[in-house]
């Protein structure tokens, strides 16, 4: 979710009006992932490093975020998308978000549509720190550490693999994102900024994504979907 | 009043012959059993609903008998812990009124022994005694009322004969706990006379009765599988407290309402009938959509529990806070959350206080608070003589050992700033005995290990994780050190929270 700033800038406006921009996208993206059939859908709002913005800009957003998860909670249970915050930990959270976010993870847990993870105030390394942490706290001999033991330490440890990601306005960096859940995945960066981003710019990626040729590091053919003969 | 014997009133003519319509049922065990059996009347009535009504009435004219309302204000958990003392109350009503005789006189036995432990004096220095006949009459004499009231007012009252065999059930009851017939007068013909008279005469406006009709339904703490919902909770009592309490009011006999100077409201005597009349449709619902025993059970029922109904209470419990996260959702105002309301492993000194320490929930800590968590052990742990007396003695030691240490104004009890004060001492010699009296009692076949069925039957749940680790038994230390952190460290704990501290 790039570019809301740039997106306000151009038009002169202050960064804020970026950011409640980005609302219309969310919901549309979400709306059309769904349609597509896409069953885990990861939104990253707000990573650990976000905190070092200007202390206004992050309570604007803390804000923002509060009122947007609150006014489409019940659309979005209505639609049958499981919700799930990922992160959530620093202290700075108001407790009121807080809650709003375990709220809404309680409303929608048993939803069996498309499951939304929005990743707030999250970090892909400290995730990792933690799964470690858990492991030894669990006293898991060395010999047991396997990549499946160690997933299954993660943070919501049934989310698959990412299969793709997209990064708008054209950044081409990784930011910490869900690092050992993108090991396989592809990546488009569409140079469109976040709040211009709508539903053809998704149904695009998910296109160019099905054109991708998937090794896992192998050889051919593993083609992905039913596209390729 | 004739000695009526086996404690069934020959005047009623109801003999085991005249009960053609259960006969099929093998007669067995002593005289009593036909009438507190399965097939009783008192059985055939148990599921209804109607009875949430009746035994709030009740009750109310118990704690308006000077001698039971003294010993209630004393030492009842009912304003605390409301749920489980409910689900205690049934148990003892399905054990007393099962099929099995050998139960029924253990559970008999269990009341006696409890019951003599409660005495003491009343605030205007009157003794009571729940031991006392007397008393024990008007109890039962008050569910009988109560039931047949029960009936009357939602318009269909009970035919002479069924009257008869239910009082004859009702005597059976009490001669069962021991009492000496007579104390129920011999026919249901002197009954009304003996109850009038009591209602006219010896009933009083005492303090446990007020508590029962205007502060404990507006006070009532949510039963535990609502927790999730305190703001729910809050408002439906809100409405529904009042509304309870001016109901029973309309209910009780005009004499006692007059002499006891309680309020006459207009239109309430319509909202009562409509009440038991409404409350008495529900009977009509599908067979086991109402069991009384069910809903008191669910009700005090731990989601945390293994109990096989606790998949559906975890499913309801799963829904509930379902429902409280999208009402909180969608309230354009929700409350700012407390912060640490319910997150913290440790609790503060006045919230162990409330919620542990002060079982009556009268604001001080005194012995009956002990005496009811020595109750509540040995009722879950079902414990006979001398079981039960070693955990009293322990606890009344520990009693003992809190009041010299924390009564700083030598009142003889002990408040919540008294406790807050001295906290820290709270872990003397006498406190690690009770933890080592609890692990001998739980400990049944004394293998100095409580394995996996005695720690189901005090925590009503499996072992946890952290147990399992030890190879499947809970040994003394760890069970005593457990124990400690809880009572002492105040810490949270899955097991003890469920068993002391949940209304």
């Amino acid at each position: 979710m790039d570019g809301n700033g740039r997106w306000a800038a151009q038009r002169s406006l202050p960064r804020t009006s970026g950011h409640r921009a980005a609302e219309t996208t969310a919901i549309d993206v979400i709306e059309a992932a769904r349609a597509a059939g896409v069953e885990w859908l990861s939104m990253y709002a707000f990573s650990t490093e976000n905190w070092g913005r200007p202390s206004a800009e992050v309570d604007y957003l803390m804000r923002l975020v509060r009122r947007v998860v609150r006014k489409h909670a019940p659309l979005l249970h209505a639609r049958g998308i499981r919700c799930r915050f990922l992160g959530v930990t620093d202290p700075r959270i108001p407790p009121a978000l807080a809650r709003d976010f375990a709220d809404l993870m309680t409303l929608t847990g048993d939803n069996r549509g498309l499951t939304l993870t929005v990743a707030f105030d999250h970090g892909g390394r400290r995730d990792i720190v933690e799964a470690a942490r858990s492991l030894i706290r669990d006293g898991v001999p060395a010999d047991g550490v396997t990549e499946q033991t160690f997933a299954a330490h993660l943070p919501f440890p049934d989310t698959p693999d990412v299969d793709l990601v997209i990064r708008t306005s054209g950044e081409q960096r990784i930011s910490n994102f869900m690092l050992w859940q993108v090991a396989y995945a592809e990546w488009v960066f569409p140079p469109v900024l976040w709040p211009d981003f709508r539903a053809p710019h998704f149904l695009e990626c998910l296109h160019a994504y099905r054109q991708r040729e998937r090794r896992f590091g192998g050889v051919p053919p593993h083609p992905n979907g039913e596209l390729r003969s | 009043m004739t000695d009526a014997g086996s404690g069934i009133p020959d005047s009623t003519g109801i003999g085991p012959a005249d009960r053609a319509g259960d006969s099929q049922r093998p007669n067995s065990g002593g005289d009593l059993a036909p009438l507190l059996g399965p097939g009783s009347q008192f059985d055939e009535f148990f599921n209804d609903p109607r009875w949430a009504l009746a035994v709030v009435r009740a009750t109310v004219l118990e704690a308006a008998h000077p001698q039971i309302g003294a010993a209630l204000i004393d030492n009842s958990t009912f304003v605390a812990h409301p749920w489980r003392r409910l689900h205690n109350t049934f148990l003892s009503l399905r054990r007393m009124f099962g099929a099995d005789d050998n139960v029924r006189h253990r559970e008999a036995a269990r009341l006696n022994r409890l019951h003599a432990r409660l005495n003491g004096t009343d605030a205007r220095d009157r003794p009571y005694d729940t031991m006392d006949p007397e008393a024990r009459a008007w109890v039962v004499a008050t569910l009988f009322e109560s039931t047949v009231t029960m009936f009357r007012l939602s318009g269909q009252p009970l035919e002479q004969r069924a009257m008869e065999r239910l009082y004859a059930e009702f005597q059976a009851f009490l001669a069962v706990l021991g009492d000496e017939a007579g104390q129920l007068p011999a026919t249901l013909h002197e009954f009304w006379r003996y109850y009038d008279r009591v209602v006219e005469e010896e009933l009083e406006n005492t303090e446990a009765m007020r508590i029962i009709l205007y502060k404990l339904f507006d006070h009532l703490p949510a039963p535990p599988l609502l927790n999730g919902l305190p703001t729910l909770w809050a408002v439906g009592r809100a409405v529904g407290g009042p509304v309870i309490g001016a109901i029973t009011v309309a209910s009780l006999p005009e004499p006692f309402r007059r002499r006891a100077g309680l309020p006459e409201l207009p239109g309430v005597q319509t909202l009562m009938q409509s009440a038991y009349l409404a409350v008495g449709l529900a009977r009509f619902m599908p067979d086991g959509w109402i069991q009384a025993e069910n809903i008191a059970d669910m009700l005090a029922l731990s989601p945390d529990s293994d109990d096989p109904r606790a998949r559906t209470v975890r499913a309801l419990h799963q829904r509930m806070k379902r429902v409280g996260a999208f009402l909180r959702l969608v309230t354009p105002f929700a409350p700012e959350p407390e912060p640490g309301a319910h997150g913290g492993i440790q609790r503060g000194a006045e919230e162990f206080f409330r919620e542990v320490l002060d079982q009556t929930g009268d604001g001080y800590l005194d012995w009956p608070d002990l005496a009811a968590m020595a109750r509540e052990l040995s009722t879950r742990l079902d414990l006979d003589e001398p079981e039960e007396t070693r955990l009293y003695n322990a606890y009344a030691d520990w009693w003992r050992e809190l009041q010299s240490a924390l009564d700083a104004d030598g009142d003889g009890r002990v408040s919540a700033q008294e406790y807050a004060t001295g906290a820290p001492s709270l872990a003397g010699p006498a406190l690690i005995r009770v933890a080592e009296v609890l692990f001998d009692v739980t400990d049944k076949d004394g293998d100095q290990r409580i394995d996996a069925d005695e720690y189901r039957s005090l925590f009503q749940t499996a072992f946890h994780r952290d147990t399992t680790a030890t190879g499947g038994a809970y040994t003394r230390s760890a069970f005593v050190k457990d124990f400690l952190s809880f009572m002492s460290g105040r810490q949270r704990s899955t097991p003890y929270d469920p068993l002391l501290a949940q209304a």
